[in-house]
């Protein structure tokens, strides 16, 4: 019985190593932190972004593991809302970057300087997906 | 007096790294490289011809310092001439200023908008976005609502700032100086090519030794 129990622990802990560094290192790649703390000019606060990332994936375990309930105000969603948002969006805009489409198809229409036009289009496109999602494709039936 | 002399015959050349000519032009020296002579060659240097521009050419034409330092010791056979910075200049035809074409931009831009469109709409539906926002809402709310568009809608829109903020393009206004992640990637690519032409379309710069 301690054997199997102590093993369950270890299986848990080794799964949870490997996606937990899996995860660091998928952020790391996409240099979605940099990014930021560039904007903002706060370099040295690094470390502090680190555990926000941290505390961030461990409450985010808890939440889908244990079904918490806070009844508190549905306006609270709202802030929740934008920066989920706001982070998948940047993990988007980061994967385009990486697959260098957007240069070579500027290139190819002779677009060189008005790069921001396309990616418009690409920031509207997102905008309009995923409200249309919501709003209308996830109810056809 | 002999150190002021050495001076007095070194010319100091620095080749550009992009030159843009029109078809039927004459590339002049200092059209391709940045010079610094003595006052006396100095201006028969900067007009002197490099490179002709015929129907011969292609539209990409790579000047080689060698040659330039050739055209220049057999003119002015003393002079000692000093090298700087890269060692050739990749000079572009731009054939009959072609603009952007209407239609071919209108199709990326639709190709660019419809595709990022079904693309988030596939990111969502793969990783069962809706049943993770349905069930943030519970643990917020405490109720069950099967569309959760309070956190929906500020997810949609963030969605886009997020990609904004990254590129760093609140569409033409900056948000600070930097280039933008895009902008070093298009400088990037743009260096790519050059180095590649560079190789292959300088003759010099590839040869066979033992061409059988």
């Amino acid at each position: 019985m301690t054997i199997k129990i102590v093993s369950i622990i270890f299986l848990g802990l080794a799964s949870g190593l490997a996606v937990g560094s899996g995860f660091v290192a998928f952020l790391t790649v996409l240099g979605i932190i940099p990014r930021l703390t560039q904007l903002t000019k706060t370099m040295k606060m690094i470390q502090h972004y680190e555990w926000a990332v941290v505390i961030g994936a461990i409450s985010g375990v808890l939440a889908s593991l244990r079904d918490p309930l806070l009844p508190i105000s549905a306006y609270f969603l709202i802030p929740l809302g934008i920066s989920g948002g706001v982070f998948v969006g940047m993990l988007a805009a980061a994967l385009t970057e990486v697959l260098n489409v957007l240069p070579i198809l500027a290139k190819r229409i002779r677009l060189d300087g008005e790069i921001v036009i396309l990616i418009m289009a690409i920031v509207l496109g997102k905008i309009f997906g995923s409200i249309f999602q919501w709003l209308y494709f996830v109810h056809i039936k | 007096m002999w150190e002021v002399n050495v001076l007095e015959k070194t010319i100091y050349i620095r080749m550009r790294n992009r030159v843009q000519t029109k078809p039927e032009e004459r590339v002049l020296l200092k059209d391709v490289a940045q010079i610094i002579a003595p006052d006396a060659v100095l201006s028969s240097l900067k007009e002197m011809l490099v490179h002709l521009v015929t129907d011969m050419d292609r539209n990409i034409i790579v000047i080689d310092v060698m040659h330039i330092i050739q055209l220049i010791t057999t003119k002015f056979g003393d002079m000692e001439v000093q090298t700087i910075g890269p060692a050739q200049t990749i000079i572009e035809v731009t054939n009959k200023k072609k603009g952007i074409s209407i239609p071919f931009f209108l199709l990326i831009w639709f190709l660019l908008f419809f595709g990022s469109a079904m693309a988030i709409m596939n990111f969502h539906d793969d990783v069962s976005m809706k049943s993770v926002q349905e069930k943030i809402y519970t643990i917020i709310t405490g109720k069950n609502e099967a569309k959760p568009l309070l956190f929906q809608i500020p997810y949609s829109i963030g969605l886009g700032l997020g990609m904004i903020l990254f590129f760093n393009h609140f569409f033409k206004k900056r948000l600070n100086d930097e280039p933008s992640p895009l902008e070093v990637e298009m400088f990037n690519y743009q260096m790519d090519l050059d180095n590649y032409v560079i190789i292959h379309e300088n003759k010099e710069s590839m040869k066979r030794v033992n061409d059988d």
